[in-house]
């Protein structure tokens, strides 16, 4: 089976040949499984966002190649291949909440009731019913995000592209929202590429976990979660869990480092 | 629907009064409406305590009040010819226009229709134009460098100029009248068009994008609602400007049945009645400000669901 995401020395140069010019990724390679659950984790400004960015071809890379469902990435995107989840909420102000899950599926001409059915289901999973009607300006920064995976779920995309989703929310939403999201992702057998700054919940969730480092950006270490693939709140209990977490940030030390 | 979680409370402190918070608690329409009330009672006292202080003497029979009042000074502005008081104006409303004549009130709102008329399609018009212009330059640096000099150039001819060379083409009518009307229109809608199109930022449009939209999609489902606030502002601005407009392509067109008409009958008999003309320009003012509302209402109901600027 091909990798759902493969990544081939992509290097990345913002703004190249003038005097603002950065080096944001240099020569990374990762190849991601069908059905894995890989979290990037990093040092703000590492070029997570960026690697995300390059996965969905929002930007093309300034070398190496990017393959998504074995096809080149900008093939992918016109085929939808993928949902994603950007770091700000993104949400339209004009559009109900209801409306801006329903985006997506309006795009592709999905009829109206089952837009509209298809939306209150994604809203239920996020525990945001009764919430269809408000406007996005009238939610808290959480619900926003939550709202914006609800809009990336609703497509059921094979790959989810997650830039820190759950950054906006309080430990136990964000605890609740990391056991939602592992219970689709075990029973709907997605790809998911997931950016986070939190080792806790990069562990609880993932089968892999890659550290990279700044300047430039680069992975200095991948790390095999090798916990079973049912994940709950005794999992957060084990030993195995606890020496996962610790090697996370010992490689997360090193990384920020400079080693 | 839970109401609980919805509007944001306006911030109110200790130190804001009664009024302040009742203020805030307004719609912006209604705020807007009434700021233009209490704007047009102070002008009232301003006209009418210049009058006071500087004008020709007050008779018992010639003002409600029934006073005799000498005015300290003798301003030549404040003459009854120059500025009528304002009950003479709105008793010229009722009277007869011309000898046997209907009451001037009903010249005036036949004359207002039928200017209203070719300034609402002057404003359909210029708005549209105005509107395709910014969405074109908006999708193209090439024709925006092209011919935004040209659009820009236009505004500096006068209207004055253009209205008669308009006539020798089109023919004096409606529809002469119009694209003058709409010549003073478009211009602020392609401005504000433009840079609203242009405002929408960087992850709004990379959604679209990993979409896959194509632009047509993204003109209509981003840009377009994104851009109506700074549209609309520019179409208030045109609403009262397509009014001028009108006013403007009467003149030349020798159209006698528009308020343009009634200015100048009126002016040629301004000695004999100074009322009437008067009576004439606060219609023309409030056919302006009718139509800035009407757009206002329509920006209202359109944008109500917007966030509220803090
Ligand atoms: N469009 C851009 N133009 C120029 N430089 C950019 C651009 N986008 C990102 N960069 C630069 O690339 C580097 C990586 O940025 P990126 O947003 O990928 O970081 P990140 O790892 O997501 O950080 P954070 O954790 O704070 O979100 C930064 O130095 C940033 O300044
Ligand atoms: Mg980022």
């Amino acid at each position: 089976m091909p990798p759902t995401v493969s990544i081939q020395n992509v290097s990345k140069v913002f703004n190249p040949g003038e005097t603002n010019q950065v080096l944001a990724l240099k020569e990374i390679n990762l190849d991601i499984l069908p059905g894995e659950f890989v979290s990037i984790i990093g040092p703000s400004g590492c070029g997570k966002s960026t690697l995300l960015r390059l996965i969905g071809d929002l930007i093309p890379p300034s070398s190496g190649a990017v393959l998504v469902n074995g096809k080149p990435a900008p093939q992918a995107r016109l085929d939808q291949d993928y949902g994603m989840v950007f770091q700000a909420a993104t949400l339209y102000e004009w559009r109900t909440v209801s409306k801006n899950v329903q985006l997506p599926l309006e795009l592709q001409s999905v009829p109206k009731a089952e837009r509209e059915s298809r939306a209150r289901e994604m809203l239920a999973l996020v525990e945001l019913s009764g919430f269809e009607n408000h406007h996005p300006w009238q939610l808290s920064g959480g619900m926003q995000q939550r709202v914006a995976i609800a809009r990336a779920l609703v497509m059921r995309p094979q790959l989810l592209l997650m830039d820190e989703p759950f950054g906006a929310l309080d430990e136990m939403t964000r605890e609740r929202m990391n056991q939602e999201l592992h219970t689709i992702w075990e029973q709907t057998n997605k790809t998911a590429v997931f950016i986070t700054h939190s080792i806790a919940e990069a562990v609880f969730l993932s089968t892999r976990v890659v550290v990279m480092s700044v300047r430039p950006g680069r992975i200095t270490q991948v790390i095999d979660i090798d916990l079973p693939r049912h994940r709950d709140v005794d999992t957060r209990e084990t030993t195995r869990y606890f020496e996962l977490v610790n090697l996370v940030r010992e490689a997360l030390r090193r990384a920020e480092a400079g080693l | 629907m839970s109401e609980t979680l919805t509007l944001p409370a306006p911030i109110i402190t200790e130190k804001q009064g009664r009024f302040s918070r009742w203020w805030h608690g307004r719609s912006r329409f209604a705020r807007q409406t009434i700021s233009l009330i209490v704007i047009l009672l102070l002008l009232a006292f301003a006209w009418e305590g210049l009058k006071f202080i500087g004008g020709d003497p007050w008779r018992p029979a010639n003002n409600p009040f029934g006073i005799e009042h000498n005015p300290p000074f003798r301003f030549k502005i404040a003459s009854d010819l120059n500025l009528p008081h304002l009950w003479k104006i709105f008793e010229a409303f009722g009277r007869e226009s011309r000898r046997n004549g209907p009451p001037l009130i009903q010249v005036l709102a036949g004359a207002a229709v039928f200017t209203f008329r070719e300034a609402f399609l002057g404003f359909a018009i210029g708005g549209l134009l105005g509107f395709s212009l910014g969405a074109i330059f908006a999708h193209s640096r090439v024709l925006e460098r092209g011919f935004m000099p040209y659009v820009v150039a236009s505004q500096t001819v006068p209207i004055l100029a253009i209205a008669p060379m308009v006539i020798i083409w089109l023919k004096a009518g409606w529809l002469s009248v119009a694209i003058i009307a709409a010549y003073l229109t478009f211009f602020p809608v392609t401005i504000n068009t433009l840079r609203g199109l242009r405002s929408v930022e960087g992850t709004a449009v990379e959604l679209m994008h990993s979409y896959a939209a194509s632009t047509w999609t993204m003109m209509w489902k981003l840009r377009f609602p994104a851009a109506l606030p700074l549209i609309f502002t520019a179409l208030k601005i045109s609403a009262t400007a397509s009014v001028v407009g009108a006013i403007i392509g009467e003149l030349p067109s020798g159209i006698r049945d528009g308020l343009g008409g009634a200015i100048l009958n009126f002016n040629s008999y301004y000695i004999s009645g100074p009322e009437r003309l008067w009576a004439t320009i606060l219609i023309t003012a409030f056919v302006g400000i009718f139509f800035y509302l009407l757009v206002s209402l329509v920006e209202y109901l359109i944008l109500r669901n917007r966030r509220r600027p803090e």
